[in-house]
């Protein structure tokens, strides 16, 4: 919030800089992270057995997306808040409202990319990475995957910061852009935490590449660029249909929408008029 | 009250997380498929032993049968690391390498999975939430926590009664992709739209009262902690600390049944193709 | 009395942001300590508007623009004030707050605002926390959020639950209270800092008799105790008759003033849309009638009196409630005939199981045993959505059953499958029929509750069922909505279609139906 309320003392600066150093270091240590993995994969998974790098994978990514948890959460007013556990069970719920049409999609990244269509990067990477955490009490494998959960929040808060929510077609090409830098994040993950992936339909697709003598990070991220994309690209899409589904009077409400003109034809409401 | 709520038997949340924690990092640093199955039936002793075993074991099988039946696939057919070649039927190469890895993913993934799925299944989220604030964890984090796991059936019963009253509507629900996906959208538009007014509600009336994070919370909850489970805490910890360290440092001490060589062993001579 | 006003409000305008209209102009609201302030006015009135601006909830420009002025002077309840009062810097006394629909504008803090003017809106659910596992946690939360020690905490809970008599209910999670339990456990939160103002929308709305007493006697207490209560609601009932003063509201401003004995049959208050009960002597019946009994009644079955439109034959059905027992609200060896053209309303307590009842007529539930005939074809087999083409079924929450952007393209959808090229104009009939004929463009979430209920019965009544069937259709409509509802109903029954509706209300049920039935442990009788 750009305001702070006139009975409320502001938050000290030094709490402020705690908190965008949070944030930094959280990105640092993501970065740091996957830079670290890539560069060192070839020896490491040959050699049989990726311990360290599964501990350097698991401990880089986890500890980088409670950082930016800790960092962005108490910064969100509460109007954002509370639709993140919304959105955490709409990833789920509209999993399965999708799941019950029997297409071949995931779609359990709705929720976070509405709430950073609504909200912002902030509170997108926030909603990726708590949705990762909150999922794992039911399925704990999703858990390592929460960095690149977060960086889908992200870059989807940065698509409609600058706009590409306001072309209906344009929806869909953020979110495959979204989708080749989030799979390339989360291959990693796959490779030398798990050592696979877990659905039967990419193993397969993973297993050709690497019949074709792929290394295993190299052929599970090819099978990260050929579903990501196009999973991403239906989901933004979803979002758009929903959010100009909305009344105005609901889109409104978040200062993120008006301050960046985000939806198309929702008039601009300059608060400075 | 509260004490009531708290037979003393239960551990303290913090004390369950730390154990989980260790074990998992333990296991990973460790790195052997034998001491990751004797983790994995270890907790499945103390899920029937806290009753929770019914519950436990459907959420895990659905977490790891595909995921096993996928690495199978994966290595056990693909691995061009593989040098002990047990069957080949040209792509497709059976060695015990991918084997071998395979079997160490899989083990490692599944006392993983159940080391989690205990936690998340004893665990008692109100006072799991309790002991984080005040451990000044940023109360949004428990809230987001908390309000994901009280709004998941609430939001179920929501959507059945949205397509209860859309089929009364005459809308028929089933048929081809498409139209299945048609009614799909049509029972989202008016869930998340009605989530995201409930929750512009609930934001003004947790400002209301008080829910801004600006002072220090007080917890109503009272969870008891004890010496003995402080100290147990820092050990595992510690522990888990070190074995971290030493996988890390690359000293890690050669065991005598090495993983690989220890299958391998099983077919002596090797090639059965 | 009386001490100076706690709250004065003056609203010059309001408007919702990305709206031109503004929702409230010209309305003055002062709240004196223990009196009780009826706001009354009919939906889309702007009182829920009201209501969240007095409450702070509006104000700092993310709602809407505010123009006017707030006054709040610290209430003698919260002398011994818990909290440290160096921080009341814009609510306390320092006079008004003044607004002008500008970004420099004072921005309320709602928690300090709320020390002073507690608020439960409408949908009492939407003020609980969602993280407190039982009652006590629900009403500690603001405690916490305060910091409060934990010892001063559980007392002051008690205190609060024993006030709102939910000493009982404490260890219960809030999730499986009743309406009635629900609203108190609100009213408590809300009255928890024991702010001087209490501002309630709708407290007695979708109650039962139980339910709204219990609620009533605890705001006679809060009134005893000094608290000043502003009460919204959209029809004269007992809370409104015992209040100090009545503003009538009407079209977002104050159209009439003064004490319920100056306003009862006014024409301020006849123009609004408040429901107001009719006079003694016409029984208790509502006041808003056009259904002729006698005339409805007498008109079909002259023509073909054995086609019943409905047969529920020997109906068994049981909800399982674990181990093989069958839980309650399950109905046994039920018949019922309805012609056509006949209206039969079905009363009877929470959980008797109307609205079982109800999802048989459909296909949404099965019965165990026995049949249900439309025009004398069992439905058994047939998926819901198909019999829905006979049979036009209304629920309470309209919002769960409109989905389209605007309300004309609502009332079409899946016509055209069903009248062809007419569809148009049966949409635009049946909207007029219903008074939406001049909204079409509107979209079907910002209309107000009662239009969007009105909304939902357009979108049956297009389809022209030969059965309709509604679940307590009188709940959230205010006057001019049940006077469109009762014509929308005697011209579908005039046309022959038969209706079968359940409601709580036996008032409505006796003004509107041939026939009145209680279901009563899974049996229905005449009443």
């Amino acid at each position: 919030m750009s305001q702070q309320s006139r009975t409320l003392p502001a938050p000290g600066q030094a709490a402020v800089r705690n908190r965008r150093l949070l944030e930094i270091l959280g990105a640092v240590s993501i970065a740091a992270t996957f830079i670290f993995l890539v560069l060192t994969q070839p020896a490491d998974i040959t050699n049989g057995l990726a311990g360290g790098s599964t501990l350097v994978a698991l401990g880089g990514f986890l500890l980088g997306a409670i950082l930016l948890i800790i960092g962005v959460l108490p910064t969100l007013p509460t109007s954002t808040l509370v639709l993140i556990p919304v959105a955490l069970v709409l990833n789920i719920a509209l999993g399965q409202i999708m799941g019950s049409t029997g297409l071949p999609f995931y779609f359990d990244a709705i929720g976070t990319v509405l709430i950073a269509v609504l909200a912002g990067p902030a509170a997108g990477a926030a909603t990726g990475a708590l949705s990762s955490v909150v999922w794992s009490f039911i399925n704990p494998t999703v858990l390592p995957f929460a960095a690149g959960a977060a960086l889908i929040g992200f870059l989807a808060g940065l698509a409609a910061r600058y706009g590409l929510f306001r072309r209906f077609y344009l929806a869909p090409v953020a979110g495959f852009v979204t989708g080749i830098l989030a799979g390339v994040v989360s291959a990693p993950i796959a490779a030398f935490v798990f050592g696979g992936t877990s659905g039967v339909g990419t193993g397969a697709i993973v297993s050709a590449f690497r019949a074709m003598g792929d290394t295993l990070l190299a052929a599970i991220t090819k099978q990260a660029l050929i579903s990501d994309p196009m999973d991403k690209a239906i989901v933004f899409a979803v979002v758009a249909i929903l959010a100009y589904a909305l009344p105005r009077r609901t889109t409104l409400q978040f200062a993120f929408v008006r301050r960046f003109n985000v939806l198309a034809g929702k008039k601009r409401e300059a608060p400075d008029a | 009250m509260p004490a009531r709520l708290n037979p003393p038997a239960a551990p303290n949340p913090l004390t369950a997380l730390a154990a989980a924690v260790a074990a998992a990092a333990i296991t990973t640093a460790v790195s052997s498929w034998a001491v990751s199955l004797a983790v994995a039936l270890a907790c499945a002793m103390l899920a029937v032993r806290s009753g929770v075993a019914g519950r436990l074991a459907p959420a895990a099988a659905v977490i790891l049968a595909p995921f096993w039946l996928s690495l199978l696939v994966m290595h056990g057919l693909f691995f061009p690391e593989g040098r002990t070649v047990l069957a080949d039927w040209g792509a497709a190469r059976v060695t015990a390498e991918g084997l071998g890895f395979a079997l160490d993913m899989g083990a490692r993934t599944a006392a993983y999975v159940m080391v989690f799925l205990l936690f998340s299944f004893t665990v008692r989220v109100p006072d799991l939430v309790a002991v984080m604030a005040a451990r000044r964890v940023p109360p949004q984090f428990g809230y987001v926590l908390a309000s994901t796991l009280t709004l998941a059936p609430a939001i179920s019963r929501k959507l059945a009664r949205i397509r209860q009253a859309q089929e009364s509507r005459g809308l028929v629900l089933g048929g081809g992709p498409l139209r299945r996906l048609a009614a799909a959208r049509l029972q989202m538009v008016p869930l998340v739209l009605s989530l995201i007014e409930d929750a512009g509600e609930r934001a003004q009336a947790l400002d209301a009262r008080g829910f801004n994070g600006s002072r220090t919370r007080t917890s109503y909850r009272d969870v008891p902690d004890t010496a003995a489970q402080r100290a147990f805490r820092a050990v595992a910890l510690l522990l888990a600390a070190a074995a971290v360290a030493l996988r890390l440092s690359g000293q890690w001490p050669e065991l005598p049944g090495f993983p690989l060589q220890g299958f391998a062993m099983l077919w002596p001579g090797g090639v059965p193709g | 009395m009386r001490s100076v006003a706690l709250l004065e409000a003056r609203i010059e305008a309001f408007s919702y942001h990305g709206e031109d209209a503004s929702v409230l102009h010209d309305v003055e609201v002062v709240a004196a300590p223990g009196t009780l302030t009826a706001v009354l006015g009919g939906s889309g009135s702007g009182k829920s508007t009201l209501g969240r601006l007095l409450a702070g909830w509006l104000s700092g420009g993310n709602s809407g623009q505010f123009k006017g002025s707030l006054h709040l002077r610290t209430s003698d309840l919260r002398a011994s004030d818990l909290s440290d009062s160096g921080r009341y810097a814009a609510p306390g006394d320092g006079g008004p707050l003044v607004f002008h629909g500008t970004p420099d504008d004072p921005r309320i803090d709602a928690a300090l605002w709320s020390d002073q003017v507690g608020f439960v809106p409408q949908d009492a659910a939407a003020l609980l926390s969602t993280v407190g596992s039982t009652v006590a946690e629900e009403l500690a939360f603001g405690l916490e959020n305060r910091g409060m020690d934990r010892t001063l905490m559980h007392a002051e809970v008690l205190r609060a639950a024993e006030s709102a008599g939910l000493t009982g209910l404490l260890e219960r999670d809030p999730a499986t209270l009743s309406g009635g339990e629900l609203r108190r456990l609100a009213v408590a939160c809300s009255a928890m800092t024991r702010p001087g103002v209490l501002v309630l929308d709708e407290p007695l709305g979708s109650l039962d008799a139980a339910g709204s007493a219990s609620v009533r006697a605890l705001v006679r207490r809060l009134l005893d105790a000094g608290t000043a209560v502003v009460v919204l609601g959209q029809a004269v009932d007992d809370l409104a008759m015992s209040a100090t003063r009545w503003l009538v509201l009407d079209g977002g401003t104050v159209t009439a003033r003064g004490t319920p004995g100056e306003l009862a049959g006014s024409p301020a208050l006849l123009q609004s849309g408040v429901v107001v009960p009719a006079p003694a002597d016409d029984g208790s019946g509502l006041r808003c009638r056009t259904v002729d009994r006698q005339l409805a009644a007498a008109g079909p079955g002259t023509e073909n009196p054995a086609a019943a439109v409905l047969e529920l034959d020997r109906l068994s059905f049981g909800y399982p409630a674990g181990r093989g027992k069958t839980g309650p609200g399950g109905l046994g060896d039920l018949s019922l005939a309805v012609a056509a053209g006949q209206v039969v309303a079905v009363t009877g307590p929470n959980g008797a199981g109307k609205s079982t009842l109800l999802r048989h007529l459909n296909g949404l539930l099965r019965p165990m045993r026995g049949a249900v005939r439309i025009e004398g074809k069992d439905i058994a087999g047939i998926p819901t959505g198909r019999v829905a083409d006979r049979v036009g079924l209304l629920f309470q929450h309209p919002r769960d059953q409109l989905f389209e952007r605007t309300v004309l393209r609502e009332v079409l959808f899946g016509l055209e499958r069903k009248v062809g090229a007419a569809a148009e104009a049966a949409a635009r009939a049946a909207l007029a029929a219903v008074g939406l004929g001049d909204q079409l463009a509107a979209h079907p979430h910002e209309l107000p509750a009662s239009r969007q209920r009105l909304l939902a019965l357009a979108t049956v009544l297009a389809r022209e069922p030969v059965l309709i069937a509604l679940d307590e259709p009188t709940v959230g409509l205010d006057r001019h909505g049940l006077e469109r509802l009762d014509e929308a109903l005697g011209a579908a029954a005039e046309r022959g279609a038969a209706v079968v509706m359940v409601t709580h209300e036996l008032a409505y049920a006796r003004a509107t139906a041939h026939r009145v039935l209680e279901l009563r442990d899974g049996t229905l009788r005449e009443v």
